[in-house]
């Protein structure tokens, strides 16, 4: 900025209160920054215009496995229930559905995971709420078999570490007698983004592998094993693509997008449970797992659901969050949030079967039922 | 001479005042941008000091377990932030893009200046910015669906046979999502850039040096390789450095088609990579939800590190322009 100098001195004062001003300007935006950015659904957090019925927007982000469910059903029942509230959805992952509603940019954050100790202790007055129990699949893309293979997380987890690098590995094709596998190399295929699967399949791969226990974890977004075949896809529908795309690949997808994903031409596979039965992710083996762990749900509701024990419990379920703050910036957009949450985990509303069956979702647990409603009762504007 | 009336004041006073803002608000956004990111970077360069720029392993840590205390720094147990995989990722897709895009791009700015005329010239002109103004995302969905099942059974089992002198070129081609697929997915982004502006610096040629030198017997070929092309070194190296802070920064095309690779390094040309843009855009969301915040704290510091590359290399840029321009400075005295 030598030019500076050469000006006059009235000059140069004058351009310093300008930097002045616009440094001003620029703290006051980069204090606001981190919440535009990410805005996918960002108009209004909050009422707008008055009249007898107020009209609301509720907004909503997160999980790619809750979202057929929600935007393409939901989103449409509730105008009927509640013209006067806005639903708007967006599929971002269920790692962004926590970190916005925490931040207080959406009012529902979608979420797989239920929300870290950390995360609990640091944030006062952030509940997350079941809205209904999902499930997941393991894919795969095999030309030439059909049918469903059986696997087991020990097997799941060694192929992602790197130590079962072929499909006709004695490890698989002693869980899959009379299957011919093919000598190609697998691919695995994770989710590039803070992920509710990856928690799932992660705390899948913790519960049945030792070496994945101690070193990997599990969480929305973990420390893969460094492995060159693998690839990182975003979203459900990035791993479904992918999947589709690359034969000899190997993923886990919600079972929302299960149709989706067999109409591709995906297979899926029948997983091992605790009780060392090998179950498809079926309506009566997703129940069985709820009913075994129904007993166990705390009053914050955040617990994990993976490898229930039970013969006929389907590894892979979970609760679908909705990670939600207690204190709304008004008491309109309280009552709207609290009425819509109501209906959704209601049997008679959004939880009924014309909308469950689609998604392959289950209901929640009567016995769950009251402790989620305990939980919305606490939200005030 | 004219009275200065109060009214003639005031509009020269906020004049002063609106361009005096206007003028200083680049650099101060470039100082607010670049001092928010130090500041948020700081904790993560305590807990990994120079390790950041060395280490290979990116890890967040057990966000569901104990938060552990190293450096005088909080962060989940176990993390660890090496960003090496994303810096090489960076450098290499963007430098195998530059590599695709300078001869295209040349060529293609040559034709445009000297060739074509008339409408034709107006048209092809018109398509090379309409590249440019294609959504990266949609150049991303074509990569993805289209050129990365090409490189892994067309392209890639081709060029494999490189290999035999390049080690690099050698297999396993992979899925075709990886740093090959990146670099041609960079090269479509940035060659526009690099062709518009070299054809506006090749029609400011003078006509009289290169009708000298068709004068003199030269063929097409030497007029451009001995008198266009020199004239234009400057800005064409401009030209470049400006494609490759595009190519380096470019997010969502990358995410799309790198493979998203982490915790290791590209051992060939066709291995999943990662960029730091790309890395950033990914793990943002699921970083805000560690407890310790410590994962935003390194994903700051990859922003600063990126940042600091960008301005290297532009550095890098003016520095060869400035040696041009001394030698050619040589020539002419």
């Amino acid at each position: 900025m030598g030019w500076l100098l050469n000006r006059t001195s009235k000059w140069a004062s004058v351009t310093v209160m300008g930097l002045a001003l616009t440094s001003l300007v620029v703290g006051c935006g980069t204090g606001n920054g981190g919440n535009a950015t990410n805005g996918s659904g960002t108009s209004a957090n909050g009422t707008s215009g008055g009249g007898s019925s107020q009209n609301v927007t509720l907004n909503e982000t997160g999980s790619s496995l809750l979202y057929p469910l929600f935007n393409n059903q939901w989103v449409q029942a509730y105008q009927h229930t509640a013209p006067n509230v806005r639903l708007n959805a967006a599929s971002t992952g269920s790692g962004t559905g926590i970190s916005q509603a925490v931040q207080g940019t959406v009012q529902i954050g979608a979420s797989d995971a239920y929300l870290p100790p950390s995360m609990l202790s640091s944030n006062q007055g952030v509940m997350n709420i079941p809205l209904a129990i999902s499930a997941q699949q393991v894919m795969y893309n095999l030309p030439g078999v059909t049918g469903h293979l059986k696997l087991t997380g020990d097997v799941l987890a060694k192929i992602y570490q790197g130590q079962i690098k072929y499909w006709d590995n004695s490890a698989l094709t002693a869980l899959n007698p009379g299957v011919k596998l093919p000598h190609q190399q697998i691919i695995p295929v994770h989710r590039s983004d803070g992920s509710g699967d990856t928690f799932l399949f992660t705390q899948f791969l913790t519960d049945t592998n030792a070496s994945w226990a101690n070193t990997v974890k599990y969480s929305t977004q973990v420390s893969w094993p460094s492995l060159s075949t693998g690839i990182g896809a975003n979203g459900n529908d990035g791993v479904v693509t992918t999947l589709a795309g690359n034969p000899y690949s190997l993923g886990y997808v919600g079972i929302s997008w299960l149709n989706k994903a067999e109409q591709k031409g995906l297979g899926y596979a029948a997983l091992q449970n605790k009780a060392g039965n090998f179950l498809l992710p079926e309506a009566v083996n997703i129940q069985a797992a709820v009913n075994e762990m129904v007993s166990q749900v705390p009053t914050n509701e955040a617990i994990s659901l993976i490898y229930a024990p039970g013969a006929k419990s389907y590894p892979i379920i979970n609760f679908e969050y909705a990670i939600v703050k207690q204190q709304q910036a008004d008491p309109a957009t309280a009552t709207a949030l609290k009425k819509f949450l109501t209906w959704a985990i209601s049997t008679s509303g959004g939880d009924s079967a014309q909308y469950m069956t689609p998604v392959h979702f289950l209901p929640l647990p009567t016995s769950v039922a009251p402790k989620s409603q305990a939980q919305i009762n606490q939200i005030t504007g | 001479m004219k009275k200065v009336s109060s009214g003639i004041k005031t509009a020269d006073k906020v004049f002063h005042v609106a361009t005096g803002i206007a003028a200083s608000s680049p650099v101060l956004f470039l100082l607010a941008i670049a001092a928010v990111v130090v500041v948020q970077s700081i904790p993560s360069i305590r807990l990994m000091g120079w390790h950041f720029i060395t280490g290979i392993e990116w890890n967040v840590g057990n966000t569901y377990g104990a938060l552990m205390h190293k450096n005088g720094v909080t962060a989940a147990a176990g993390a660890s932030f090496g960003a090496l995989p994303f810096i090489i990722g960076t450098l290499a897709s963007s430098v195998i893009a530059l590599m695709i895009a300078i001869p295209v791009a040349l060529f293609t700015a040559l034709i445009l200046a000297y060739r074509l005329h008339g409408w034709v010239q107006w048209i092809v002109s018109i398509l090379v910015e309409l590249l440019a103004g294609i959504p990266s995302v949609v150049i991303g969905l074509w990569g993805m669906v289209v050129l990365a099942p090409f490189v892994a059974h067309g392209l890639g089992p081709v060029l494999t046979h490189v290999g035999v002198l390049i080690p690099y070129f050698r297999g396993p081609v992979g899925t075709g999502m990886g740093l090959l697929t990146s670099g041609i997915v960079l090269a479509v982004m940035v060659v526009p850039i690099i062709t518009a502006t070299t054809r506006d610096l090749l029609q400011q040629v003078p006509v009289l040096y290169r009708e000298g030198g068709i004068g003199l017997g030269m063929t097409t070929w030497e007029v451009v390789r001995y008198i266009a092309v020199p004239y234009i070194r400057e800005g064409f190296i401009g030209a470049i450095a400006l494609g490759w802070g595009r190519a380096m920064g470019e997010t969502m095309a990358v995410l799309m088609v790198s493979g998203n690779a982490i915790n290791f390094l590209p051992h060939n040309l066709y291995s999943p990579i990662s960029s730091m843009a790309a890395v950033i855009a990914s793990q943002l969301d699921s970083a805000m939800s560690d407890g310790s915040g410590m994962a935003v704290h390194a994903l700051s510091e990859l922003a600063l590190v990126l940042l600091g590359l960008t301005l290297l290399t532009n550095l890098l840029a003016r520095l060869l322009v400035s040696r041009t321009h001394h030698r050619r400075q040589g020539v002419r005295a």
